[in-house]
């Protein structure tokens, strides 16, 4: 029961890093909504946000997901940042 | 033993959860500096592609120097100075400065007026008619009408003549359905002119009217 009671709180503490919408759809679908949010959007951080997904989806094609969430959700805070497309 | 094997598991998962990892460490401390230097000089409005690619690219290398011996070294040095050499191209690109693209400028060919009046002549009609129906046709640009002379007579002069008829103007284009609202006058005297003051022809194209797209 302690085994169980220890590996959920370290799977919780590892969900808690990411919201439930990031945690649900995968980094293609994120890159994808993404790419249309910033069409036609040539500021700084629309840039800075497609940028970032490229290396998401680098790192996710390298099998190492946490870090290719990690890089998307820094990709969709510059998308915010940018403000849709324009 | 089988509780600090189960504790190395739960602090894996943990630690495995996905961070990026931070920049400031030494081997990124030319990267971040130039950065620093470009974004001063204004490359995140100037050079935001460049920009961008310089900081995501330091970002990517502050991940895979995390990784430590997990990658070849030649390959973080390559993800580093790749962001170098795009911070030192923003920086570059910024020095120089944004060039703004030059505003489009309607010259109104055929607007006269009475001689050291404001009156437009009657055969200005037809051209400001056109005027009006382009301003129609684009209803999301505002413009300012601009007028200008030629040299003759002194400059106060001429600059108070401009303004009188760079207003009328706008009058005329007001009066036929343009929107008040999209539209400024302003008269620039003899400062502006596109041709030599000396020659009767010269004067002639200076003294003009035009319709400045903001």
């Amino acid at each position: 029961m302690k085994r169980f009671s220890l590996l959920a709180i370290a799977l919780l503490m590892s969900v808690g890093t990411a919201s439930a919408a990031s945690w649900m759809d995968s980094v293609d679908d994120r890159a994808d909504a993404l790419a249309t949010q910033l069409k036609g959007n040539n500021s700084y951080h629309a840039h800075l946000a497609r940028e970032l997904a490229d290396v998401a989806m680098e790192e996710k094609s390298q099998h190492d997901i946490s870090v290719a969430r990690a890089f998307m959700a820094k990709a969709e805070e510059n998308a915010a940042q940018a403000g849709g497309s324009k | 033993m089988k509780r600090i094997v189960l504790l190395a598991a739960c602090a894996s998962i943990t630690a495995c959860s996905g961070h990026i990892a931070s920049t400031q460490v030494s081997p990124l401390d030319d990267v971040r500096a130039m950065i620093q230097k470009a974004k001063d000089a204004g490359a995140e409005k100037c050079a935001p592609a460049l920009q961008a690619k310089a900081v995501a690219g330091m970002y990517h290398a502050a991940h895979e120097l995390d990784e430590g011996s997990a990658n070849p070294a030649s390959e973080n040095d390559d993800l580093i100075s790749s962001a170098l050499s795009n911070a030192k191209k923003a920086y570059a690109k910024a020095k120089k400065g944004c060039k703004k693209p030059a505003p489009e400028v309607i010259t109104l060919e055929g607007v006269f007026f009475e001689t050291n009046k404001a009156d437009l002549t009657a055969s200005s009609t037809a051209t400001l008619d056109r005027a009006v129906k382009t301003l129609q046709k684009r209803p999301n640009i505002n413009v300012e009408v601009a007028a200008h002379t030629d040299s003759r007579g002194k400059a106060s002069y001429n600059l108070d003549l401009s303004n009188r008829r760079a207003a009328s103007v706008m009058d005329y284009l007001v009066a036929h359905g343009v929107a008040a609202s999209r539209l400024s006058s302003k008269g620039y005297g003899e400062t502006q002119p596109r041709a030599d003051n000396a020659t009767v022809q010269g004067r002639a194209k200076n003294r003009r009217v035009e319709l400045r797209i903001k």
